[in-house]
């Protein structure tokens, strides 16, 4: 760590950088943090460039950042897919909207309660809570139950149902309430005849906003990734999510690959019907771009303690 | 927990309770392997009506692919759920055909109390060469017998080198050439050629790329051991005749520790100190990539092939070059693992086993329903040409493409373009050659090692693939992995394999 | 907001009445989450039973749940392949790396979080941070081909460089000793980005008067940072820990399967619990030992997070989980 005092301006009360690091370490922290920022982004450049690569490209000098010729067959390829394709997307955007709103509501519900200290069984939740994260019964049981039980199984709910609560960001969440909220706040709102509802809805939320568009953009980022619950309970085409479409072309290839030595000729043929390398590349674009847009929106509200800071200072 | 379970079973009760509706057919789900499809709605119209019709029966299959299908045949079965009737089944995925026929999962087709295949699978016993129902034939949880019906297809193996005859003769030398010279002797041809290519082009070139566990086996005809779907056994073949017992007598030994094995990774590793090899298929996940780009695009002399009849036409088109496929043994051999390589499975959880039985024998008895369910409508999907050969319609068949060979008898469908009218009789008359292994029908039980095979599989993980493919020192890598292995208990293995196939062989 | 902070009265006794109709809906909020938690996370629990069992498949004969009734019970023999002298290596591999990167990710995150904190401009600082969430986006099959990319001992970037230069070409995928380095790079580069947005947005949970009291008492940019910004993430910092405490004996499936593209001679170095689980699990398909093994996890995750948990509420009870 080298942050180093400005002692000066924070005595002489009128400096222009009152109470800020001196611009030395602030150009320190621009290197390093723009350069690690940087390696983070640059992979996914290169899947772009590699998605519009030719596949002549690529079989002669490999995956490469200034590839000999352009291409947009992989993306022609993406949209033979047609309805599938825009059908997939709908799916996504269904899926995650619908989930990340059910699980954030419940998420804040469960996580405010466990923050007053005055809450009596706070200390029973906590623990259901919490034990869950390290005891599960594995993978057969709950697909029993969630499959001939609950019915979770070629519907919506199977895809969003399973993935509502996650015990971790109940405790973030709960964290959240503890680092940002003082408690005389509450108690003063009960003096002043809230109604614990009110209490949350009125004055607590709007100072969690950035721990809560933390946990929707998590929440949301979990729901739009999902693979597995597709995978599990539904053989529907017309359900399935846009990142199903891409690992099903992944496993595909992987399951082929695998049992060549077995499948012989019928894999070689199989395997011939296979999305290219860079239909993949295509895919994983598609999937990755809606994120990208959606996260500056959230970013605005997880940022909004930095700005309020600034302007005060 | 005890309320819940009692609960649960109350719940399944009710459900059980509701009877059938007597008139209206049946309707039978079946879980498929390896499909492409995305658009059935026209194919199950017509076949459904048809049969209703005949036998009372509709279908409703769910078209899993290769990347679905083990997940959901695991969970169905370790479920118990009834979700469906008819399961594709085999030999050689997680999905394994006798592990689950013994632990239950499977109604026993020839049941001496309950005879589906005699009552309502006449047709189909016919219909089946008795070498594929004798395959089938394992210890399951009712006593052994049938547990599945395994599909008439390439049923014998055909393990070969593919060889680029095009490439080969451009620098004088002919397949006989190769032939002769065999694995251990290709050195100069390789070199020859790896020089000749990379003063041509300037790139590296590989002349030897192909697939590590099966030129194990062409060098040493060791074919897989039913059971032992990791080859962690050998049994050596006879070179001569296959039907015949090997060098080492009916016997299976310990892949690695042999003589053979270490002469044969010797070679290899010289031959990739050499650069014949390329390195990344000595790498898990890039080695079926590596060597399938070098076959589709010719960049390769010699490399390997679990072949069929027939398959060198398709090849050389494909790649615009003459391939010739150099079988390693006298003739193909029948084993468990083709045998077993493709079977429906009545689910035990299903409701109507009856009426699943008679789906399958009418559709592998039936041309016209198999046909339908393979190559979906005439007129539509393809259409026949005046040599009664399928060409297929492109549109309509990519969204309608099932895994041809996983639905069950092939030899009843129409051949497709380019095969000739004789070709189902060919085929036929082809595979009737093969030889049975003397271990045919054997399939190694290792339920009661799994501690001791599960430590194992992670143990020879580390080198196989390294070893088959020569990327490993053999001076300390071999005798690392034979002492990791007897630590762990590999004769165990060995022992209760050759205690059991003993007991086989004296049935 | 801040305002009404400042004048809240001191806190006071509540009637006992009161209290209890707000007990009721507190208790109300807790319903959803609990509904779901009994149901999808409590009832399967009936499965670790499976541990001790071979299992036995469910029929019509006998269906679920009566199969498990029939199962033969076999005590501990499901957990036996975890301790055989080879698996020594697996679990070194699991612990290790975890501990590593707990304490590394823990210390880069806060660092970035706080470096962020004190950009001056903060579209810059939203910038960064934008493009450091990024890589948490991204699958580990499609990290492992960007890795690949570099790697491929044919076509890779780097390996490519190195032959041009005529200088020694390393063999990525056949040398074990690159590796750790590799997998803790590609660990960081993709979570650092998540846990820094966490730690961010509990900094700009922290009252900004805080800060200014303290620098109008004279307290050093470093003073503050020791006195205001680490106490008040804390919390959030302990959470973490212990909950990445109790995943000691877990790995990440996806980083150590995909990204050295099952290379077996890196095995030594790659194998970890999750992998040794599933290559014993494709091959035998024993559902008793692969529950067995995820039981095992469980329960060393339980009594070192008991563990760590006792220990912080012995010395900040306010912060302990529960």
């Amino acid at each position: 760590m080298t942050v180093k005092a400005n002692t000066r301006t924070v005595k002489g009360n009128h400096s222009f950088r009152l109470n800020q690091i001196s611009r030395r370490t602030e150009a320190l922290f621009h290197v390093i943090l723009g350069l690690f920022a940087l390696a983070c982004i640059i992979p996914f450049l290169f899947v772009i460039i590699i998605s519009f690569s030719s596949e002549d490209s690529i079989r002669t000098i490999g995956y490469s950042f200034t590839p000999t010729a352009w291409s947009l067959s992989a993306y022609e390829q993406v949209f033979k897919m047609g309805d599938q394709l825009w059908r997939s997307y709908f799916n996504s955007f269904l899926i995650t909207i619908v989930g990340t709103v059910l699980s954030v509501a419940m998420c804040v519900l469960y996580a405010y309660p466990l923050y007053r200290k005055d809450y009596k069984l706070r200390g029973f939740f906590s623990f259901l809570n919490f034990f869950t994260m390290i005891f599960g019964g594995g993978l057969i049981p709950t697909y029993i139950i969630c499959r001939n039980l609950l019915g979770l199984s070629n519907n919506y709910a199977a895809l969003i149902v399973p993935l509502l609560v996650n015990p971790f960001n109940i405790i973030v969440m709960r964290t959240f309430f503890q680092t940002s909220v003082p408690f005389d706040l509450v108690e003063a709102a009960t003096i002043d005849g809230s109604g614990e509802y009110n209490t949350l809805l009125r004055i607590i939320l709007p100072i969690v906003k950035p721990g809560i568009a933390t946990i929707a953009l998590l929440t949301s980022l979990a729901f739009w990734n999902e693979w597995f619950l597709c995978l599990l309970y539904v053989t529907d085409r017309s359900l399935y999510p846009l990142q199903y479409l891409l690992m099903e072309m992944q496993r595909n290839a992987e399951f082929l690959a695998r049992n060549s030595s077995m499948l012989g000729a019928v894999g070689a043929e199989a395997a011939k019907t296979l999305p290219t390398q860079t239909m993949r590349m295509a895919v994983v674009v598609f999937i990755v771009l809606p994120i990208a847009c959606a996260y500056p929106f959230f970013q605005r509200y997880v940022i909004a303690g930095l700005t309020i800071g600034s302007v005060k200072g | 927990m005890k309320k819940f379970l009692s609960l649960l079973l109350a719940a399944m009760m009710l459900l059980a309770a509701i009877p059938a509706m007597a008139d209206s057919p049946v309707e039978i789900t079946i879980l498929l392997e390896g499909n492409n499809v995305t658009d059935d709605a026209a194919v199950l119209e017509q076949l459904n009506a048809y049969l209703a019709e005949k036998i009372g029966v509709t279908v409703k299959p769910v078209w899993g692919t290769w990347s679905n299908f083990n997940d959901l045949a695991l969970n169905a079965v370790n479920s118990g759920s009834d979700e469906y009737d008819i399961m594709f089944t085999c030999s050689w995925t997680s999905n394994e055909y006798a592990p689950y026929a013994q632990k239950g999962a499977f109604v026993r087709l020839d049941d001496p109390d309950d005879n589906l295949l005699a009552e309502y699978g006449k047709e189909l016993a016919e219909a089946l060469p008795a070498i594929l129902l004798e395959g089938a034939v394992t210890d399951g949880i009712d006593g052994e017998g049938i547990y599945a019906v395994p599909g008439f297809k390439d049923f014998a193996q055909m393990n070969t080198w593919d060889v680029n005859v095009t490439l080969l003769e451009k620098y004088g030398y002919t397949l006989e050439d190769v032939e002769k010279a065999g694995f251990y002797g290709w050195g100069d041809i390789f070199a020859t050629v790896k020089a000749g290519e990379e003063a041509e082009t300037g790139e590296t070139f590989y002349p030897f790329i192909f697939e590590g566990a099966v030129a194990e086996r062409n060098v040493n005809l060791t074919p897989a051991v039913a059971g032992d779907g990791n080859s962690v056994l050998s049994y050596y073949m006879n070179a001569e005749d296959a039907a015949q017992p090997g060098p080492n007598g009916n016997a299976f030994v310990s892949k690695y520790s042999t003589p053979e094995f270490e002469k044969y990774a010797k070679q290899m590793h010289e031959y990739y100190l050499a650069g014949y090899i390329d390195p990344a298929i000595a790498i898990g996940e890039t080695a079926t990539d590596a060597w399938r780009n070098a076959q589709n695009t010719a960049r390769y002399l010699i490399s390997t092939e679990v072949s069929l009849y027939g398959y060198e036409v398709t090849t050389s088109a494909q790649r615009g070059i003459q391939v010739a496929y150099i079988m390693s043994t006298d003739s193909p051999y029948i084993d468990n693992t083709s045998v077993q390589g493709a079977m429906m499975a009545i689910s035990a959880n299903s409701a109507h086993p009856v009426e699943a039985m008679k789906f399958l024998n009418i559709l592998n008895t039936d041309a016209y329903v198999m046909t339908l369910m393979n190559y979906g409508i005439e007129g539509v999907h393809y259409t026949l040409n005046d040599n009664g050969e399928v060409v297929f319609n492109a549109d309509a068949r990519a969204t309608y493409s099932p895994w041809t060979n996983g639905l069950g008898n092939v030899t009843i469908l129409p051949p497709q373009e380019g095969q000739g009218a004789d070709f189902q009789e060919r085929f036929a008359a082809f595979y009737a050659g093969a030889k049975k292994l003397p271990i045919y029908g054997f399939t190694f039980d290792k339920s009661s090692l799994d501690t001791e095979f599960a430590t194992i599989v992670n143990i020879k993980d580390q080198y196989a693939l390294r070893l088959f493919t020569g990327a490993a020192d053999v001076d300390t890598e071999l005798p690392e992995l034979i002492q990791k292995l007897n630590d762990a208990g590999i004769q165990k293995i060995v022992d209760e394999a050759n205690a059991q196939l003993e007991a086989f062989l004296a049935d | 907001m801040q305002d009404y902070t400042k004048t809240a009265p001191k806190s006071r006794p509540l009637v006992s009445s009161a209290r209890l109709k707000k007990g009721f809906w507190l208790t109300t909020m807790m319903l959803p989450v609990t509904i779901w938690l009994l149901l999808i996370r409590y009832l399967p629990m009936f499965g670790i039973m499976m541990s001790f069992l071979n299992y036995r498949l469910p029929s019509r004969k006998i269906p679920f749940p009566r199969n498990l009734l029939h199962s033969e019970w076999v005590g501990l023999k499901n957990f036996s392949f975890l301790f055989s002298a080879d698996s020594l290596v697996m679990i070194r591999n699991t612990l290790g790396y975890n501990v590593l990167w707990i304490f590394l990710g823990l210390i880069i995150s806060v660092t970035f979080a706080i470096m962020m904190s004190e950009l001056t401009r903060k579209f810059v600082a939203k910038t960064y941070q934008t493009m450091m969430f990024f890589p948490y986006f991204l699958s580990w099959v499609v990290v492992a081909y960007f890795l690949f990319a570099f790697l491929d001992p044919t076509n890779g970037m780097i390996t490519q460089a190195q032959r041009r230069a005529g200088g020694e070409v390393i063999d990525w995928y056949n040398s074990p000793g690159y590796w750790p380095f590799i997998l803790t790079l590609c660990s960081m580069w993709k979570n650092t980005g998540y846990s820094t947005v966490l730690y961010l947005s509990a900094i700009t949970g922290i009252d900004r008067s805080q800060y200014e009291a303290a620098a109008v008492d004279g307290a050093t940019k470093w003073q503050q940072m020791i006195h205001v910004t680490l106490p008040h993430l804390r919390p959030m910092i302990i959470i973490l820990l212990i909950m990445n405490v109790g995943k000691i004996f877990n790995a990440d499936f996806g980083l150590f399967w995909s990204v050295p593209m099952n290379s077996s001679a890196l095995y030594p170095v790659t194998q970890v619990v999750d992998t040794y689980v599933y290559r014993a699990y494709t091959t035998t398909g024993n559902v008793g030992m692969s529950t067995a093994a995820g039981f095992l996890q469980n329960l060393v995750g339980f009594i070192c997070i008991m563990a760590a948990n006792t220990i912080v509420r012995k010395v900040d009870a306010d912060s302990a989980l529960f």
